[in-house]
């Protein structure tokens, strides 16, 4: 066991304190808007918080850790474009501003007023389908470095990711959105000042010379440079750029921040500032995987990358970090990062869960009530629908996520099942906001491709993940251009207000 | 090389320290934000039930 009583109280005290400022947010939760977007009265600071706590957790950790073991410096760049692209969609305000004046709740229901009901069903359950497999790896790999962390035995990493999770629902469920912002800016705090910690740690044990010397003699040039790099290249860098336009954009985790804002100002502002953290969420975590090279990668070359040795037994690249945690980091300092990255883990578990189970009510149970000719439900019985459909992701999470492993980097899984519904929905959303002709039938070519582009040549032909994401997005494209310039006229973009009023 | 070695450690010397402060202004002025959000929560609550 890694830990001491000092590290236990720490992280126990976290925990306590955690769920009991969730459970506040109950109290102000009086209809659907609340539970769902906070009211629409989030300010820039809590903005950019919550925001920033929902894309970083214990998993964003792991697989920018194993990108910089795997690919030195050159792993920088996915991390650099993430920031830029956000920095750049802030100013413009592309996409998000025109969101926010649209009065969304989820990404899905932009389809309805743009397109058809029907799109945003197929819509609703692509995105829940791909954002679920996506969410469906992290309780493993969280697990995984609580557990080399903390030195607690691998039996009981079951229990312990079980008991994480049900604290995580339980006030997701009861207070909705307005919990999850209370949590996400406490979490956002703690897991800032971990990084900040770990960062110091990381370099000055390893030391900044030997990190370069290390990557320099183990890697080459292809350690630097992504253009080098046989693993990224040119076509990495676009299909990276794509990609986090896309979420930047149409991720409903992100778009929910969009949506919570007090107005489309800030927004803007909060997407500006949160770009900025994003540098450091991806290229800090990348520098401690490279630390972890330098201190442990002494075992046999995989693809001219030494396999990580630490205390005579030989792990995988993704586990060096955590194992470089428990060595470097004293009694006290270990207990606050742990509790840092357990405030990472539950602010990204239940902002996603929070996500996903409100597509699956609003964009997969309520259409479908509708298309079905049944009476609609009162705001109270939305809210029920949601946090049943909570609970059920809850139940799949704790069944599927614990027991599979994604094949290769965590990292391009995670884009890869991201890019099931997000090369479709960017397209459709681009398409719907700035060219008059985007039509329903483009809208669904759009979806269907974009999605076959995705599975069919990753799961299926085993194609490298850049040809699978620029299929999956050139795909999305030309089925929108053919099926809009083919079909029939498109319709002007409905209010959201009418398409409720409609609804009830 | 050189070029992407200065490259990345500039970026870093932005990053890392960007990262701090706006964590540091975020955590000081984030709690006004929380109780305006409460404030305007809880008129919109009786707004609704008027």
């Amino acid at each position: 066991m890694n830990f001491t009583f000092v590290d236990w109280a720490i992280v126990v005290g976290y925990l306590i304190i955690t769920v009991s400022v969730g459970l506040i947010g109950k109290r102000f939760v009086g209809n659907v808007s609340h539970y769902l977007v906070a009211g629409r009265e989030l300010g820039l600071y809590v903005g950019i918080a919550t925001l920033a706590a929902t894309e970083i957790g214990t998993i964003t950790y792991m697989y920018n850790g194993e990108l910089g073991y795997k690919y030195g410096f050159s792993a920088f760049a996915p991390a650099l474009i993430s920031g830029l692209v956000m920095i750049v969609v802030g100013r413009t305000g592309f996409v998000i501003s025109r969101f926010r004046q649209l009065k969304l709740m989820t990404v899905p229901e932009f389809f309805e007023l743009k397109y058809s009901r029907g799109l945003r069903l197929v819509t609703g359950i692509l995105v829940a389908l791909g954002g679920i497999l996506n969410m469906g790896v992290f309780l493993k790999v969280e697990g995984e470095f609580l557990t080399i962390v903390s030195g607690i035995n691998v039996r009981y990493l079951v229990a312990v990711m079980t008991v994480i999770l049900v604290l995580e629902v339980m006030y997701t469920v009861v207070g909705g959105m307005v919990s999850v912002v209370i949590t996400d800016f406490f979490q956002y705090v703690l897991l800032s000042v971990a990084t900040i910690l770990v960062s110091i740690y990381a370099v000055s044990y390893a030391g900044w010379n030997n990190i370069i010397s290390k990557v320099t003699t183990t890697m080459g040039e292809a350690g630097f440079s992504p253009l080098a790099n046989p693993k990224f290249g040119l076509t990495f860098l676009i299909w990276q750029t794509l990609l986090w336009l896309s979420v930047t954009t149409c991720w409903q985790t992100t778009a929910m921040r969009v949506f919570s804002t007090e107005g489309a100002e800030t927004s803007k502002r909060v997407m500006t500032w949160t770009g900025f953290i994003f540098l450091g969420r991806g290229m800090l975590p990348m520098l401690w995987g490279i630390a972890a090279l330098t201190l442990f990668g002494t075992g046999a070359l995989t693809d001219g990358v030494p396999a990580p040795v630490v205390n005579g037994a030989t792990l995988a690249p993704i586990d060096a970090m955590p194992a470089m945690l428990a060595s470097i980091l004293g009694p006290g300092v270990k207990g606050i990062v742990v509790a840092g990255m357990l405030a990472a883990t539950m602010s990204v578990n239940s902002s996603y869960l929070l996500g996903w189970s409100a597509v699956i009510s609003q964009d997969i149970v309520m259409p479908m009530r509708q298309l079905l000719g049944q009476s609609p439900l009162s705001s109270r019985s939305q809210i029920f629908v949601n946090r049943v459909a909570n609970l059920f992701v809850s139940l799949f999470l704790m069944f599927w996520g614990l027991y599979y492993t994604p094949p290769g980097a965590v990292y391009l899984y995670l884009n890869i099942t991201g890019t099931i519904f997000l090369a479709g929905a960017f397209v459709c959303v681009v398409g719907g906001l700035y060219w008059r002709r985007a039509n329903t039938t483009g809208g669904y070519l759009a979806m269907l491709s974009g999605a076959a582009g995705a599975i069919i040549p990753f799961f299926f032909l085993h194609w490298s993940e850049n040809i699978t994401g620029f299929a999956a997005f050139g795909l999305a494209a030309a089925g929108l251009i053919i099926g809009s310039l083919f079909g029939k006229t498109s319709k002007a973009l409905a209010e959201p207000e009418q398409i409720r009023q409609e609804a009830s | 090389m050189n070029f992407w070695k200065l490259f990345w450690t500039v970026s870093l010397l932005i990053a890392g320290p960007s990262f701090a402060w706006i964590t540091l202004v975020v955590t000081i002025k984030g709690f006004r934000d929380l109780r305006l959000m409460f404030r305007r929560l809880s008129q919109q609550s009786e707004e609704q039930s008027k």
